[in-house]
Formats: structure tokens, sequence, C-alpha cells
């Protein structure tokens, strides 16, 4: 768009300016993708030529030395694998849920006139503005209290629903046609019904959103199982990876192993949905350190 | 036929209120509780480990925490990271964002993604990954060598505390820099092209155009992509953790979220993390009213 605004008709493309920003751009370029690319070839290799000067960008061959390590772990307890199966199941209890109570909420607030709504809503939205950092202790008490430590449910309880997938929804279902809604009540449709069978299906886009938000954030999360997970057993990944950078420091090797196979999930999904990664990044949200 | 109709409206409340229910629990007992229970707390001086009942000493550990060197120093790391990053964030974003809206369309979308990409990765990944690059014979050496023409310095990436702070500046602004270009460009195509062609006809040129109408139009976006950066920033913990527990100094990158976590967990003052954590939260509480502010002042209409 902005092209036509700012580029006069029939200027050269090879103006010095239209060089200079392609040169810009491209330095850019290699900055983001470069480590990224770095983390995927020095996994194949072995340590001393990743420390080889200059690096050589294409391996030689393949390492699988560097991904037995990073699987079998400091110890050869491949313990690794049971906390990669508990970020996904963290993550994607934590998505379910956040995706049905928030899109429930958001219904709720978006299509049903009551008293007291537009206060549930600002009560709501205030909550965006208390970090997780600054109610960590008390949550910490609470669930020590609870004795959910080292369990699936002290992982995944303080983030079941969050205000801004309550806002996404609420704003996504704002402009859905209140004659539909009637027109189906009308024909007799619970409102359960309703919400299940025409509402949610109606919501995908926001969904799909919403979904890759929420399972980056708890793929992503250190700090809460850095509280609640003690045992080796129920720790998730970052804190596997953390635990292995500590050790392995000077095996940079294992170490992109561990960052590759870490990674790999999100990246399957950004390949296959990156549009609703770049949708999420534009629904200004405001979460997420 | 009226009293029907004020029923319908009546159970259809009532549904509202079902469908809010779960969700409002939820927020009372993860949000609203914890957060006036870290009030609370706040006053009083106990110990996770201690079986004594905690005892009330009022405001001492905001007194404690106002003369301790070291949540100065936490302080001080805080506010040092977050400008240093959420600036050079807000202007590069702000400039490749520019940059690539006047590139040819087909670019512009792969542009994108490659510039978000290292969002996609987890933050603890990106600091494992640049814990490699910043190792003494690894990447960051060698290319600051070459670029500054200074073949086999050590520039102590991890170990200087000018370079520690300057390194988990430099994570940080690679993994969200693509993510406030993306914002941006949303906020960039948000202006509506018929503002252009009128200027265009009133014979502005392009700079004309860019200052008289993207600039001040974008300021909203500009002060919201400010405060959010900024607010991220002030919460930053993985990679200070992460670079600490790989042995990095922790002085100089001790954040707040850092210190809170090791007082209240490892040295189990719960009281006195939890005044550290009421202080965070006014602090971010006073840049949201601030954001709030600035954005209803700016906000304009077309």
């Amino acid at each position: 768009m902005i092209r036509t605004r700012l580029d006069s008709p029939g200027k050269s493309t090879l103006s010095p300016i239209s060089i200079l920003i392609h040169l810009l751009l491209l330095g850019a370029l290699i900055f983001t993708l470069i480590p990224i690319l770095f983390m995927f070839t020095a996994s194949m290799m072995p340590r001393k030529d990743i420390l080889k000067m200059p690096y050589r960008w294409i391996p030689q061959g393949f390492e699988v030395q560097n991904f037995i390590k990073a699987i079998a772990g400091n110890d050869g307890s491949f313990i690794f694998i049971r906390n990669y199966i508990n970020s996904i199941l963290v993550s994607g209890i934590v998505t379910f849920s956040t995706v049905l109570l928030a899109s429930l909420t958001g219904y709720g607030l978006a299509k049903f006139k009551f008293k007291g709504r537009n206060f549930v809503f600002l009560a709501i939205m205030a909550t965006m503005m208390i970090p997780f950092e600054a109610i960590m202790i008390p949550l910490y008490l609470v669930t020590t209290k609870l004795h959910l430590q080292n369990s699936y449910g002290g992982l995944t309880l303080p983030f079941l629903v969050n205000a801004f997938g309550v806002f996404m929804m609420r704003q996504y279902l704002l402009p859905f046609p209140d004659e539909f809604l009637d027109a189906t009540r009308i024909d007799g449709a619970g409102e359960i019904r309703i919400f299940w069978h025409v509402v949610l299906p109606n919501c995908a886009p926001a969904i799909a959103t919403l979904s890759i938000l929420t399972f980056r954030s708890q793929w992503d999360n250190l700090l809460w199982p850095l509280l609640i997970a003690q045992s080796e057993k129920m720790k998730t990944l970052p804190l596997y990876i953390v635990k292995f950078a500590a050790e392995k420091y000077t095996d940079e090797g294992a170490m992109m192993a561990v960052a590759v196979l870490a990674s790999i999930p999100m990246l399957v999904l950004f390949f296959t949905m990156s549009n609703y990664f770049v949708s999420g990044a534009s629904v200004f949200s405001s979460r997420k350190g | 036929m009226k009293k029907a109709y004020i029923g319908i409206d009546k159970k259809l409340a009532r549904w509202g209120w079902i469908f809010i229910t779960p969700s409002l629990l939820f927020f009372s007992l993860f949000s609203f509780y914890p957060i006036l229970n870290a009030a609370y707390t706040s006053f009083f001086r106990k110990n996770i480990l201690s079986l004594k009942p905690p005892t009330f000493t009022g405001l001492k550990n905001y007194i404690y925490l106002l003369k301790s060197p070291d949540f100065w120093n936490s302080i001080r790391a805080t506010f040092v990271f977050t400008l240093g990053t959420f600036i050079p964030l807000v202007v590069f974003s702000l400039l490749l964002a520019v940059m690539i809206l006047l590139v040819n369309k087909k670019s512009q979308k792969y542009l994108q993604l490659a510039y978000y990409a290292p969002a996609v990765l987890s933050s603890v990944v990106a600091a494992v990954i640049w814990l490699s690059i910043f190792n003494p014979r690894g990447l960051g050496n060698q290319w600051l060598n070459f670029f500054m023409n200074t073949p086999g310095i050590d520039h102590q990436w991890l170990a200087n505390s000018f370079m520690v702070q300057f390194s988990t500046i430099l994570v940080y602004f690679w993994k969200y820099i693509g993510y406030f270009v993306v914002i941006f460009i949303a906020g960039l195509s948000a202006i509506p092209g018929s503002l252009y062609e009128a200027a265009r006809i009133d014979g502005a040129d392009n700079w004309q155009s860019f200052w008289r109408i993207t600039f001040p139009l974008l300021q909203p976006t500009v002060v919201l992509v400010s405060v959010m950066s900024m607010l991220q920033c002030l919460k930053t913990f993985s990679t200070q953790y992460l670079f600490v527990q790989s042995g990095s100094p922790q002085a100089p990158i001790n954040v707040i979220t850092l210190n809170i976590y090791n007082t209240g967990i490892r040295d189990h003052q719960i009281g006195r993390s939890s005044a550290m954590s009421i202080i965070l939260f006014l602090i971010m509480l006073f840049f949201t009213w601030f954001q709030f502010k600035a954005s209803k002042a700016d906000s304009v209409s077309y």
C-alpha cells in the first residue's frame, strides 16, 4: 500500500535509496535468521567443527551423538522424554481449557445483556494489568497448601483461562448477528446447543489464533514450573533445558540438539499456520515476557 | 404478551451469567485473591519453612527494601535492561516496518515471516542459542573481531558486567523485533489510502505525506508498542535466569523478577518478596496508566 504512496511513479527501482533499503532489509534478515541456522547446523556437528574458525555453515555429516546426548541427558536417565511429554500435556490442557472458557465467557459478555455486564468485563480486563510475577508467590502458597506441587493440576491451574483470551473472543463475537441466534432459539435450540453448534464453529479463526498463542506461551513457561515442579519426573522442557545448559555448557552440539528438539513442535506449527501466528501478534497482545 | 417478553430477557440474562461464571470464579481465585494476598503478605515477616506464625511488621519490608543495595541494584538492572531493549526495539521495528512496506508485495509476506521466526522459539531456546554464540570461542567473538578488526580478542560476552547486560539485551531484541514489526505493519496498513490520495491531489510530496499523515496517525501505535515492549521488558526472567545458571555473574543482570524468585523461593523470605512483587506491580500499573492517558490524548478518528 505504502509503496504507491511513497514511491513516485516511474522511479527506477535501482535508485540509491532503494538499494540502501534492500541492503538494510537483508542485513536484518541475516541478523534474525543466522542464530536459527546456527542452531540447526551446530546440532549436527561435532564440537571441533562448531568452534572452527571461520564457522562452516554446511555440516560435513550428521553427528548423531549430539541428539543421543540430548535425549539421554547428563545421567543417561532419558528423563528428557518424560519432560517432553509433560510439556505437551501441560500446554495441551491449558490450551483446551483456555479456548473453552474464553469463548464461553467472551460469548456471555458479547451476546447477553445483564446487569453488571460492563463491570464484569472491566474487572476481567483489569487482571491483564496484574503481572504473573507479582502474584506467583501467593499462587505458590495456595498450590502448596493444596498439595499440588509436582502434579499436572499444579502446573496448569493458574493458567486455565486468561483475560486476553476473553477479550479476544468477545471482540470476535461482538459483530455476530443477534438475529441469527434468535432464529435458532425460535427453532427450539437450547443455549448450550447454540453455543456448541452455532457459536463455536463460527469462531474457528479466533480459536486457532488463541490456541497458538496459548500453546506457545505454555511451551515457553519457565517461571511457574520452576516453582512447582521439583521432581525430575514432573519438570517441563524449559526446566530440562536450563539444567542441561548449566551442566553441559561446553558441549554446544548437544545443547543445540536439545534446542532443536524443543523447537520442532513450534516450528511445525509455524510453518503450517503462520498466518495465525502473525494475526495473533497484531491482536495487540500484552502477555508473556 | 409483555410478561412473556420480560421472561425471555431474564432467561437470557441468566444464561449470560451461567456462561461467565466459570471464568469469573477463576479470576477471583487466581488473579484478584493472589494480588490482595500479596499486598497483605507484604506487611508481614513470613518465612516459608518456619512454623512460627507470620508477624505483622507494617511497612518494615518496604523500608528494608528501600535501604537494601541489592534491591536498588535490581531496580537498576531492570531499568537498564528495559531502556536498553525497548528503545532500540521500537526504533528498529518501526524502521523495518516502513522499509518492508516499500518493497514489492510478494517479498513483504516472506520478510515478515522471516523476521517473526525468532519469536516462535521459546525464550529458553533463544537464550541457549545465544549462550553458544557468546562462548569465548564462539561466533560472537568471531564476528565482532571480524567487524572491528581485532583478531583474537575475547569480548567476555558472559563474564564482563557490561557485556553480560548487553548480551541479555541482544537476545531479547533478537527475539522480539519481528513481533513488533508485525504490529507496526498492522498499524501502518490501517491508515486509509484515501488520505494519501487527497494529499497527493493537494500537491504533497512523499516526505510531506510521511511527516504530515503517516507519522501523526501512527502515534497511537507507537505509544502502544512502546508501552507493551516496556511492560514485557520489566517482566523479563528466562534469559537472565538461564545465563546465571550457566555461570554468568548475577549482580549485573539480577532483574527484579529474578530477585523476587530468589528472595521468595530460595531464601524463603515470603514477606519481603511479596513487597517486591507489589512494587513491580505498581511500576507496571503506572506505565499502563500512562499508556492509557497517552493513547487517549493521541487517539484520532479517520
